[in-house]
């Protein structure tokens, strides 16, 4: 009994695992490489909060994020083909597209992102993920809590460097410090992100 | 190389990773990194956390209405994506078999037609058939025989039934764009038209039933001739013979 009732736990979980990671997303990405508008949409639906979360975060502003996420996709339309399995999963592939184009149109908005916004990162951070993106991967979760565990000047220049684009020149005169300062802050900051990464 | 001068380069791979280093420090450290051993593991380790800082941000569904504003744009031409041609037996077979249905059904149609054809004909050689015998049957009845240089045979006439019937023999064959015709002649010389007919290929008599736009006794003979298919207003052709009452 009690090995029947484990069986059925680890089923549950495979089958918790393909519903979330999805075992035909290979055949998906094949078939919106050959102009499958059904096998894009499904896409869509399974990562669109993933992106729109993404581009929320970097640019601040819930119309331009709608539209750096509709860009994201559009560029997965045309650019399907050029994702190689072979390179690693298919969503941190996904979510640099992501990246790339709401930094570009934070760039065009000429939006200097300022500490002191409304929508403070502070705030981004004391967010908990939804339960889909807890459940892809442990890692991706012991990630979130360990930037969210940096200390506030750590966590506030990763979050200018990563997330809005800055080098570490524009960060110091963003945030008013010495650029030797932001340097040994966003080197301890990956430092202690890598530590992390590599305890999970 | 000396570690005093390995550890600067490593200090800034982080910032180098996640692309915040000035532009200043980013060519020399792509120079180091081609001649360093080490730092280009470290490099690929924090550029692979990199990539994880970016599944770390909590989701937000974006509105509904994105989703169709999203299908909008996509170019229609590609929405139904047509998979590449790809040769195989099961196709090629059911290639040829609607080959050779669609043959197979043109030839039945054809045979179809062939037998309908032949029903009328056998339609019409029975009726004439039951007519001539009718009037062979009739107290009334004139058989004048008919000698022309090309045909040869007997008419039939009922003046009382108003009813005639030609039956010949040798009657000459004629070309496709040719057909006989029979003209009914008044005594003033006025002429009906009596009928179309064309031999019957295969048999040795030719039958022919007159029916006279006006009673028989009009009319003082019968002549055939030869006209254009779809017949004549007046004789055009050669005579083929006549038949006087």
């Amino acid at each position: 009994m009690r090995c029947l009732k484990s069986t059925s736990i680890f089923l549950q979980i495979i089958r918790y695992n393909e519903s979330v990671t999805g075992i035909d997303e290979g055949k998906l990405i094949a078939q919106v490489a050959q102009g499958n508008e059904s096998a894009f949409l499904a896409l869509y639906d399974r990562y669109v909060s993933r992106v729109h979360g993404l581009t929320l975060h970097i640019l601040r502003d819930p119309v331009l994020a709608e539209e750096a996420t509709q860009d994201t996709f559009l560029k997965l339309w045309s650019r399907a083909r050029q994702y190689l399995v072979e390179r690693g999963p298919f969503l941190p592939w996904l979510l640099t597209i992501a990246r790339h184009v709401a930094l570009d149109r934070l760039r065009l908005e000429a939006r200097r992102p300022l500490i002191s916004d409304t929508n403070d990162p502070e705030d981004m951070w004391q967010k908990l993920p939804d339960l889909d993106s807890m459940g892809e991967e442990t890692r991706w979760r012991s990630l979130y809590f360990a930037v969210k565990s940096l200390p506030t000047d750590q966590r506030n220049v990763i979050e200018l460097a990563y997330y809005q684009g800055l080098s570490q020149s524009e960060i110091a005169e963003v945030l008013g410090w010495p650029l030797g300062t932001v340097k040994t802050r966003l080197r301890a900051a990956m430092e202690k992100l890598r530590e992390a990464w590599n305890e999970s | 190389m000396a570690p005093d001068e390995h550890t600067p380069f490593q200090e800034i791979i982080p910032a180098y990773a996640i692309g915040a280093l000035d532009v200043d420090d980013v060519a020399a450290l792509e120079a180091h990194l081609k001649t360093c051993a080490s730092c280009p593991t470290e490099l690929a380790e924090y550029r692979a956390l990199s990539d994880s800082l970016l599944t770390a941000i909590p989701a937000k569904q974006p509105s509904a209405a994105l989703r169709k504003s999203l299908q909008s744009r996509l170019p229609s031409a590609q929405k139904v994506a047509r998979p590449p041609w790809t040769f195989s037996f099961s196709r090629l077979a059911l290639g040829f078999a609607i080959v050779a249905l669609l043959v197979l059904n043109i030839v039945s149609f054809a045979q179809l037609r062939q037998l309908q054809t032949q029903q009328t004909t056998l339609l019409t050689q029975v009726e004439n058939a039951h007519i001539v015998l009718g009037l062979m049957s009739s107290p009334g009845i004139q058989m004048i025989p008919i000698s022309g240089e090309e045909a040869s045979g007997t008419l039939l006439l009922d003046k009382g039934n108003n009813k005639a019937a030609l039956i010949l023999q040798n009657l000459p064959e004629l070309m496709e764009n040719q057909i006989y015709q029979i003209w009914l002649v008044k005594s003033d010389g006025g002429r009906d038209n009596g009928g179309l007919f064309r031999p019957e290929s295969g048999q040795t008599y030719t039958t022919k039933v007159i029916l006279p736009p006006q009673s028989f006794s009009n009319y003082v003979r019968i002549g055939v001739t030869v006209e254009p298919a779809g017949g004549s207003d007046a004789p055009t052709g050669e005579r083929v013979f006549r038949v006087e009452f």
